[in-house]
């Protein structure tokens, strides 16, 4: 029953994420026809620059359809949308439940607070999981409609490296849930410091190394070799949050 | 700790920060007594009641619960599979409805009372398909009164589980667990600063004030014990300093002099005779007065 609550808990949530991911994901595939009308015209783009490079690399890209699936979803919109429905799927626990009541109720139960907090983190990993795979999947399916195709492995490996990456954001909402007995500072906390890291790889050029690009499978699209290292080092950091996270939980007065 | 025991707390105390919600706590509940835990809002019974579930950790004492340590996580978990627990806050699932409520909390429970389920389900009148948001506080505690009385709990403890509702649903609600006790062997341990409901069904009472201990004992125990002795003299009332025991406040008016003892108020009589009194009177009090009065004397 613990699960039936979780899922009753975070339902909306992720159905609204799953609409949103799925809107994305499938505008991607519709609006391809009228990208590639446009790359008949070769545009002229003045490359001295970072911003200059980065549009002439785009539409480089866009020329192939895996090329602008890849530039213009999971590089460009995804890395926003995905990092926030990761943190929405951390945020809150036993704790939130102050909020709309019932946390009290929760606690008289006869669980140990590792295995409520353990079942919410499950549950919310599994929904991160399924979110990960359902919308990329959408694009080998729906691709055949405007007469291209996109490969299953593909979408897949684009899936476990949402996963990952999405695992550390998620990890981190968490953990602050177990500290703060509301839903909205670990959900703003984390998205502030999402940002921070994003302008810091912009501005210290990190970004080999960051969780977006992991995030973006960028290793794989471009040398067809799943991102190892990045995968193990998010799922890694994520399991040591977690794991402060039960601790945290352990310590906290009710 | 002895098997006769459902709750002893030794010397317990919690602190948040530089606040002692709880100051050396020794508390000792027999199994299969009704006991009123009763004290000012903000004395430290919540914080109490949480420290008893595991909700809290202590900062130092001893509490066990059921002959078990309340502080460490396992035993922890097997008071609270032997114990039913209605917060203050009447806090439920509000996305579930009564039945998933049941549901929920039954599986837990492996000694749920199905009979009681259909009973109390029908004397409380709850709407299986009735969406807990949409309940009144009223019915919030029925529906928490039924999860908490068909656990099969030895123990059941109410933190002040007629906080907020009307006379009507007061009275509904303590016969309800009156009659519930009557027919099932448990111990019940309810916090109230409703003096008259505790009077109505405990048979042992604890006074708590500022997280300290201020009175405990059995209710008609308590009622026999304390006495009000008040004195008149001629002249304005002298400052007496009593050596009998069990003086628990005494207060000068001019003439009149009121000594609150819990203890001994035919000694306390024979020192105040020797002042030349020209008159004494020495009646029972009620449970109210004696919390009034041992709350007063402890500010």
């Amino acid at each position: 029953m613990l699960w039936y609550k979780a899922w009753l808990d975070t339902r909306w949530r992720f159905l609204v994420c799953m609409g949103l991911l799925l809107i994305s994901a499938l505008g991607v595939v519709f609006t391809y026809p009228q990208v590639a009308k446009v790359m008949t015209v070769e545009p002229s783009v003045d490359t001295s620059r970072e911003i200059g490079r980065r549009i002439k690399e785009g539409i480089e890209l866009s020329r192939t359809y895996r090329g602008y699936v890849w530039s213009q979803w999971f590089r460009q919109n995804l890395p926003q949308i995905w990092t926030i429905v990761a943190v929405l799927a951390g945020s809150g626990s036993v704790l939130a439940q102050g909020m709309r009541g019932g946390a009290l109720f929760t606690l008289s139960m006869p669980a140990s607070r590792t295995r409520l907090l353990g079942v919410r983190a499950a549950a919310g990993l599994g929904e991160l999981f399924v979110l990960a795979v359902v919308p990329p999947l959408v694009l080998p399916l729906a691709s055949p409609a405007v007469g291209a195709s996109y490969a299953v492995a593909d979408a897949l490996v684009h899936s476990a490296c949402l996963f990952a990456a999405g695992t550390v954001w998620f990890s981190v909402a968490f953990l602050l849930s177990t500290s703060f007995d509301d839903l909205w500072r670990p959900l703003l906390i984390t998205l502030a410091a999402a940002m921070v890291l994003a302008v810091c790889e912009q501005v210290f050029r990190i970004s080999r190394y960051s969780v977006f690009t992991v995030m973006t499978g960028e290793v794989y699209f471009r040398t067809g070799q799943p991102p190892w290292l990045g995968l193990l080092a998010s799922f890694a950091a994520s399991a040591a949050m977690l794991y402060v996270a039960t601790i945290n939980m352990a310590r906290r007065d009710f | 700790m002895t098997d006769a025991l459902a709750i002893e707390t030794s010397d317990l105390r919690k602190h948040y920060g530089s606040t002692e919600a709880v100051r050396g706590l020794n508390l000792q509940v027999p199994a299969g007594s009704i006991f009123g835990f009763l004290g000012r809002s903000g004395a430290g019974k919540t914080t109490t009641i949480k420290l008893l579930l595991g909700m809290a950790r202590p900062t130092s004492g001893r509490v066990h619960v059921l002959g078990l340590p309340a502080d460490a996580p396992e035993p922890s978990v097997e008071i609270r599979r032997r114990t039913a627990f209605v917060s203050e806050d009447k806090d439920l699932y509000d996305s579930m409805t009564v039945a998933e409520m049941i549901r929920f909390t039954a599986a837990f429970f492996p000694r749920w009372r199905r009979d009681l389920e259909e009973r109390y389900l029908g004397t409380f009148e709850l709407p299986p398909d009735g969406r807990v948001k949409a309940l009144s506080r009223g019915t919030r505690t029925k529906l928490l009164l039924l999860l908490a009385l068909c656990r099969g709990a030895e123990l059941l403890i109410l933190d002040e589980p007629t906080s907020g509702l009307d006379p009507a649903m007061t009275e509904e609600v303590l016969q309800a667990i009156v009659g519930h006790v009557a027919s099932e062997a448990l111990t019940v341990f309810f916090s109230s600063h409703q003096i008259a409901e505790v009077d109505q069904i405990a048979d042992r009472i604890a006074i708590i004030d500022r997280g300290r201990l201020v009175v405990s004992g059995g209710l008609e125990d308590l009622r026999e014990n304390y006495r009000r002795i008040q004195f008149v003299f001629a002249d304005d009332a002298p400052e007496p300093a009593f050596r009998a025991p069990g003086v628990v406040r005494v207060r000068r008016e001019r003439r009149v002099l009121t000594v609150l003892s819990s203890a001994g108020a035919e000694q306390i009589v024979g020192e105040a005779r020797a002042l030349n009194p020209v008159s004494v009177d020495v009646v029972p009090v009620t449970l109210k007065e004696i919390f009034l009065e041992t709350v007063a004397a402890e500010n």
